[in-house]
């Protein structure tokens, strides 16, 4: 029971960074590879708040969304005024220099060492989030939350403009839309719940460090997310189930790790080229990427 | 050009946007050689009439209007904007910003959101600029379906009565857009700058590629736009169609206006049959 507790709360932290990506690359049409960075920042600070100003669950949370939404800015601002495959290489720069930063800078990241014995997050004066039980009811309730948010998001007037600007960007300001700054609202917002996908690993794993935090791991959250669908709820949460739980399912053929981790990779590799051939919007998107 | 008695909607003067291109001199070189699309362009236009630009390919009229509507700066000149006795200079402008002073822009290409319903595309065009703040929409969420119901009563009451005869919008109104057909499409396009009151409309090749049945629809939509006190800047090769509705008729060549009038005379001209229509 214990492991399918610890396979849902990774569910959960994946659900709320494919959600959060999916604001922007399925509905936006902006193809990031600076996920993962968002998703490390969010972590360290949560660590920060949480051992060095030993602040409580709800202010470290704020406090990690907001610094992160507030540092995503700085690759919004220049960025969003690129289009197409420059974007990409925009925020797969800030991708590279912010695990650059993380790796290298020791005195406060503890680099590749990274930060052992993170603490439990208190929720009111000494109530404690400890234990697998916990965890799991924590990472529900973000969960509720954010598919809520988002749910509410994508089928309100600024979904709706988003979704202009991915079909037709031209368009969109000849009706009087101020493209950019729509744009750098849905990063904004994207990066703000990104950040409590770091909060709850970080917490939950009470360890961190740069390498669960490099290009990798983007380029894996968006594989999630395009496996699983783009531009609606369904297809995020179906991509996080897809790309924890195969890995998982592999463990019950009697592979070794090894091997397993081997075969998983180029599973993922054929399930996208095969997605991409037969059905481009994914698993159960509505949109397929251009 | 004569102007009504409400005066100018827009007046353009000295205006000029210019590209360099390679060329070879007579030794074999390559130089630069500056190309004008528009070139000294000077044109009034008055409010609540109907004005079309006719001329040949590069003569610069999709070029003038993506100037107007800030998608391209000029390299010099003017482009004064006076709705409701404001002086708006449009030079410099973002095209969204142009667009909330009060000009709409249909394209010469479909531009409709294709993935959208039908009726998002007209719902998307309304003004609604607040309602899409993000924390607007999340916090304040009865407000803003209220809000949305009215836009929704909007978008149904142009479909209901500005398609009185053939009217496939409301029985597609939630399929998405890319399945009507390309003159629907043309229309859709059209509808959607009834959600908001444009004051002058700039309309490139609207009849373009579209079956006479539906060529009457988008002249009766004009025609609308024209009882609603707005101003229609058309390009439109059909001259028919330029004829039956439009009140002025501008011929460009090489940049700029080269003769206007009414459609009659400016079509009739000696010059305009030779140089535009082969005659």
């Amino acid at each position: 029971m214990e492991y399918v507790i610890h396979l849902i709360i990774l569910i959960n932290i994946y659900i709320i960074l494919t959600t959060s990506s999916n604001l922007l690359v399925g509905l936006t049409n902006l193809l990031s590879l600076g996920q993962a960075a968002l998703y490390g920042i969010g972590a360290y600070l949560s660590v920060l708040a949480l051992m060095v100003f030993h602040w409580p669950l709800i202010p470290t949370l704020l406090f990690s969304m907001i610094i992160t939404s507030l540092l995503s800015l700085l690759l919004a601002w220049p960025s969003l005024r690129l289009k197409g495959d420059y974007f990409v290489l925009a925020t797969l720069g800030f991708q590279l220099i912010v695990f650059t930063i993380l790796y290298n800078w020791v005195s406060v990241t503890r680099g590749p060492y990274g930060i052992p014995g993170i603490p439990n997050p208190k929720l009111f004066g000494d109530i404690e989030i400890s234990g697998l039980w916990a965890f799991f009811v924590l990472s529900l309730v973000l969960v509720v939350v954010v598919v809520f948010l988002f749910h509410n998001l994508i089928h309100s007037p600024f979904g709706r403009a988003l979704k202009g600007i991915r079909d037709d960007e031209l368009s969109m300001q000849a009706l009087g839309k101020n493209v950019t700054a729509l744009k750098i609202q849905a990063f904004v917002i994207s990066s703000a719940f990104i950040a409590i996908s770091g909060f709850l690993y970080a917490t939950y794993v009470s360890y961190i460090d740069p390498t669960s935090f490099n290009l990798d791991e983007s380029i894996f959250i968006l594989s999630a997310l395009i496996v699983g669908g783009l531009g609606n709820i369904r297809g995020p949460v179906i991509g996080a189930l897809v790309v924890i739980l195969l890995p998982e399912a592999l463990r019950f053929i009697g592979l070794p790790d090894s091997v397993a981790a081997n075969i998983r990779q180029i599973i993922y590799g054929l399930a996208l080229i095969v997605l991409m051939r037969f059905r481009p919007q994914g698993i159960a998107g509505n949109y397929a990427i251009k | 050009m004569q102007s009504s008695k409400m005066g100018d909607i827009l007046t353009i003067q000295s205006l000029s946007k210019g590209f360099s291109r390679q060329v070879k001199n007579s030794a074999g070189e390559d130089i630069d050689e500056q190309y004008w699309v528009i070139h000294q362009l000077f044109l009034n236009v008055p409010r609540g009439k109907v004005i079309a630009l006719i001329g040949g390919n590069g003569a610069g009229k999709t070029t003038l209007f993506n100037i107007i509507s800030g998608f391209i700066m000029p390299d010099s000149g003017s482009i004064l904007y006076k709705p409701d006795g404001k002086n708006l200079e449009l030079s410099g402008m973002s095209p969204h910003l142009i667009t909330r002073a009060g000009i709409g822009r249909m394209f010469q290409d479909n531009h409709i959101f294709r993935e959208m319903s039908v009726l998002d595309n007209m719902l998307v065009a309304d003004s609604a600029y607040l309602a899409e703040r993000p924390f607007r929409s999340l916090l304040f969420r009865n407000k803003n379906r209220k809000e949305e119901n009215c836009r929704l009563a909007k978008a149904m009451d142009i479909f209901e009565n500005l398609f009185v005869v053939d009217n496939p919008f409301l029985e597609k109104r939630k399929q998405p857009a890319g399945n009507l057909s390309y003159g629907q499409q043309r229309l859709l396009g059209l509808a959607r700058l009834f959600m908001r009151n444009y004051e002058l409309l700039l309309l490139d090749e609207p009849t373009a590629g579209v079956n006479p049945e539906v060529i009457e629809q988008i002249k009766q939509l004009i025609l609308n736009f024209i009882k609603n006190n707005q101003t229609v800047l058309l390009i439109e090769h059909n001259l028919e169609v330029v004829k039956d509705i439009a009140d002025f008729c501008c011929y460009m060549e090489n940049g700029r206006i080269a003769l206007m009038g009414t459609p009659e005379d400016v079509i009739g001209n000696e010059e305009v049959q030779k140089s535009y229509m082969g005659l």
